[in-house]
């Protein structure tokens, strides 16, 4: 009796647990691995285990010591890059999808169609174009230029403003009009109508699409790369990449301390955002 | 209050107005100083634009609209576009500037006629923290020049020596703080620069190291310069002063007496960018292999990552399994790391030396009597490596979709299709993956052309390699279109080849554009779309 029970519960549920828990290991070792090497006593790549022996902070401190690589300059560069243009981005693009979804007027339908079709075109794939482009605006507008992060904030802000406004016109779509008609009625401008009325009932699609492309540009490698050359000026991906590669086996514990420091702030976002960024409204905008 | 409010709207709006007009009349003389045509259409479009926007009241609603429009348009549809005239050009390494900037450049450079070398003095070379060499010249009390030592490219924007007497103090030379003085046995080692260095005195004359003097002070010598190419408008050539000839235009450079001089300057080449990737062999070939591959890994990555994010989906998707919310909250894992943390990642573990999937594998290895993996370092290991790896990253995505797609299909199906006998694998196949499919496929489709461009996880852990042996350009055998593009142009080591690289990124333009169209067709999203509106 006991043992026919166990036999129908590995039938029923056993055999699940087996390939769940196996295919969990697969997704979870790198990333326990690399947090625990983060703080472990001995921490070159071969002498690495999942448990460590001992913790230390050694290698953060490393990490923060070290004058030739400013890791947290990095940080900083990618936080402020990617914060102002995910900010300019969202506040464009809204001021964009109001026109869209409230205002008409001709060629609407085309503009829309328009932005649809660009969208379908990754922006860094015309990235030797963009990269004469600013080559040439360094002579006209040093400040703006290759190697600059304003010229940076302008690539991505064009990248995703077209994606970005589309799915937040989608939003206001579903916000009734009868509201603003009566506001239009008291006599408001377009103007109060779109800030008091639209704009703040807009807010939660607002806030996701902030954190979508937010993390978007924390994670892009190649226009970052083709960008900035000065150290000093590099975002967390170009660096991390470019300095710890050097020698991987003795600066494997630096390597894991900054990757736990580049990783957990976007793992976190992504996690309490995970139903909106999934929600079948963005499949696949952020990564595929 | 109302009044107010508008008057205070419209000084804004007038402020920011008359600065984005400000910036535009301070780019317009210098893209015309630049030649930047290209620059001095956008930048007087867009102004004239956004003038008759925002003055009048004709396009309300493009007063919204036009700030997002005008970066998008700049810096992703003219790039396109500018991306299509750069692959008919021999943009490249050499070819850099326009014919008035090589010019400029060709007519700064200078040489000594032998007749005017002449004056003989003693002469220190130092060095400072920034290892810039300074010469000091002591060409008499009255003349002890001291400046940078620069290459005849510096020459006529450096400035002219200055006469420094405390450099000499009771005879005897001192070393300036912050300086290193150069023995003679440095002097030598570096000789080869020091050769082409000189201090610059006034606009024709200079001082050159002559003779290195181990012992003592080394001996300068007095040039004076004079033009070395003056270009001549009449017969569009560049005149050599030293050897009285002429050098005319061929294609895209000036020839002296059969040798190109550097550097030329970038001409429209028609579709030369093109047939090269067609028709040179050492370029055809490799570029065969990436597109391939190319497509390749985008299928394998996505049927792989969409295989193993079903499985998970179907077999959670039981009633009263446990810990259901901790598998999926594990599973979701890979996804919310940045990728390029990821590859940077795996890369460590996959090093065939210190990693731990080699150290994982020893017994295997052992067991099997075969060498260990050289993970990344052969084509077959960096292959099957990229494909494990954008599984791992990609399934997760994957599980989501499934998940809610298969919580969508409809239980009664399932059980009337038991009632009528079909077995759990025949109900799978006939119905629930078919249903999966109609929701899944665009999803699936956006998936496979993320991946056909997924240049972060390719150039972060195998950087395209291992090399591919005799390819005439830099590429490898993970390499696939943008990354091959992207070593072209920017990384390859022969030179930045913007030309080439371009029209690569044509290609791929093209492939996107086919993929976008079969996805449009397949799930008529266009149709969709056009409801919406």
């Amino acid at each position: 009796m006991e043992t026919s029970k166990f036999f129908n519960w590995v039938k029923e549920y056993g055999w699940r647990h087996l390939i769940a828990l196996m295919f969990a290991t697969f997704a979870v070792y790198p990333i326990l691995f690399v947090a625990t090497n983060s703080i472990a006593d001995f921490a070159n790549l071969t002498n690495s285990k999942l448990i460590p022996d001992g913790l230390t902070l050694k290698h953060y401190k490393l990490l923060s010591s070290d004058p030739l690589v400013p890791y947290f300059k990095w940080l900083y560069n990618t936080y402020k890059v990617a914060l102002i243009a995910a900010f300019f981005n969202v506040f464009l693009g809204t001021l964009a999808a109001y026109a869209f979804s409230r205002l008409q007027f001709k060629g609407r339908r085309a503009s829309l169609l328009t932005l649809v079709i660009v969208q379908m075109f990754p922006s860094f794939l015309a990235f030797v174009a963009i990269y004469l482009l600013f080559f040439q605006i360094s002579d006209i507008a040093p400040f703006m230029g290759l190697g600059t992060h304003i010229g940076l904030i302008l690539v991505y802000l064009g990248g995703s403003i077209g994606f970005n406004s589309w799915l937040i016109k989608g939003f206001m779509d579903t916000i009734s009009p009868s509201l603003d008609e009566a506001a239009k009625v008291d006599g408001a401008t377009d103007f109060q109508i779109f800030r008091k009325i639209i704009a703040p009932l807009s807010r939660p699609i607002l806030v996701v699409i902030f954190v979508i492309t937010f993390i978007g540009i924390y994670s892009d490698f190649i226009l970052a790369a083709i960008f900035l050359k000065d150290k000093n000026l590099w975002t967390v991906a170009v660096g991390i990449n470019t300095v710890f590669i050097d020698d991987f086996n003795a600066d494997w514990g630096v390597i894991a301390a900054s990757s736990v420091i580049a990783a957990t702030p976007i793992a976190v976002l992504f996690i309490f955002f995970q139903k909106q960024i999934t929600g079948g409204l963005t499949a696949g905008s952020v990564k595929g | 209050m109302i009044y107010l409010s508008m008057t205070l709207s419209k000084i804004f709006r007038y402020t920011l107005l008359a600065i984005f007009n400000a910036l535009i009349v301070y780019a317009v003389p210098l893209a015309l100083t630049f030649e930047s045509w290209f620059f001095l259409s956008l930048i007087l479009v867009i102004g004239i634009f956004v003038n008759i926007v925002y003055f009048t009241d004709r396009f309300h609603p493009m007063k919204w609209i036009l700030p997002g429009m005008i970066f998008m348009l700049s810096f992703v549809v003219f790039p396109a576009a500018y991306n299509t005239y750069v692959s008919f050009t021999n943009w490249s390494t050499g070819h850099i500037l326009t014919k008035t900037q090589a010019i400029g450049v060709l007519e700064d450079r200078v040489f000594t006629p032998d007749n005017q070398k002449g004056l003989e003095f003693e002469m220190y070379i130092l060095q400072d923290l920034d290892l810039n060499f300074y010469y000091v010249a002591n060409l008499d009390s009255e003349n002890i020049l001291f400046g940078k030592a620069v290459s005849d490219d510096e020459i006529f924007s450096t400035s002219y020596a200055i006469h420094e007497p405390s450099l000499f103090m009771n005879g005897e030379f001192s070393t300036p703080d912050g300086y290193y003085l150069l023995s003679g046995k440095e002097q030598i080692a570096n000789s080869t620069t020091l050769q082409e260095l000189s201090l610059v005195i006034d606009k024709n004359t200079r001082a050159q190291l002559y003779k290195i003097s181990v012992f003592g002070a080394s001996t300068g010598r007095l040039t004076s310069t004079s033009q070395l190419y003056k270009y001549d408008e009449m017969n569009d050539a560049l005149f050599n002063n030293a050897t009285n000839t002429l050098c005319p235009v061929v294609k895209d450079n000036f020839e002296c007496e059969g040798k190109e001089i550097e550097p030329g300057w970038r001409v429209y080449v028609g579709g030369e960018n093109y047939s090269k990737l067609f028709s040179s062999q050492r370029i055809r070939g490799p570029l065969g292999v990436v597109a391939k591959w190319t497509f390749q890994f985008a299928l394998l990555s996505v049927i792989f990552s969409f295989a193993v994010g079903l499985l998970l989906s179907m077999i959670l998707n039981k009633d009263g399994l446990k810990f259901q919310r901790i598998y999926r909250a594990v599973f979701i894992l890979p996804y919310a790391i940045p990728a390029f943390v990821s590859a940077l990642v795996w890369k460590g573990l996959l090093n065939p030396d210190y990693g731990v999937i080699n150290s994982w594998l020893a017994p295997l290895y052992e067991m099997l009597d075969i060498e260990p993996v050289k993970w990344l370092k052969t084509k077959e290991s960096a292959r099957s490596a990229v494909i494990l790896v954008n599984t791992w990253l990609g399934f997760p995505y994957m599980f989501l979709i499934t998940t809610g797609a298969l919580q969508s299909i409809p239980k009664e199906l399932i059980e009337a299709a038991k009632v009528d006998g079909a077995t759990g694998i025949q109900s799978f196949w006939r119905i629930t993956f078919p249903l999966l499919m109609v929701s899944i496929s665009p999803l699936l489709i956006g998936s496979f052309a993320f991946n056909f461009n997924n240049f972060t996880l390719i150039f972060l852990l195998s950087g395209g390699g291992p090399p591919i042996i005799g390819s005439e350009v830099s590429v490898g055998w993970t390499d696939i279109l943008i990354s091959f593009t992207y070593k072209l142009a920017i990384s390859g080591g022969r030179g930045n080849l913007f030309g080439l690289a371009s029209s690569v990124t044509i290609i791929i333009f093209a492939l996107v554009l086919i993929i976008s169209a079969i996805s449009f067709r397949y799930t008529k999203r266009l149709e969709r779309i056009y409801g919406n509106i």
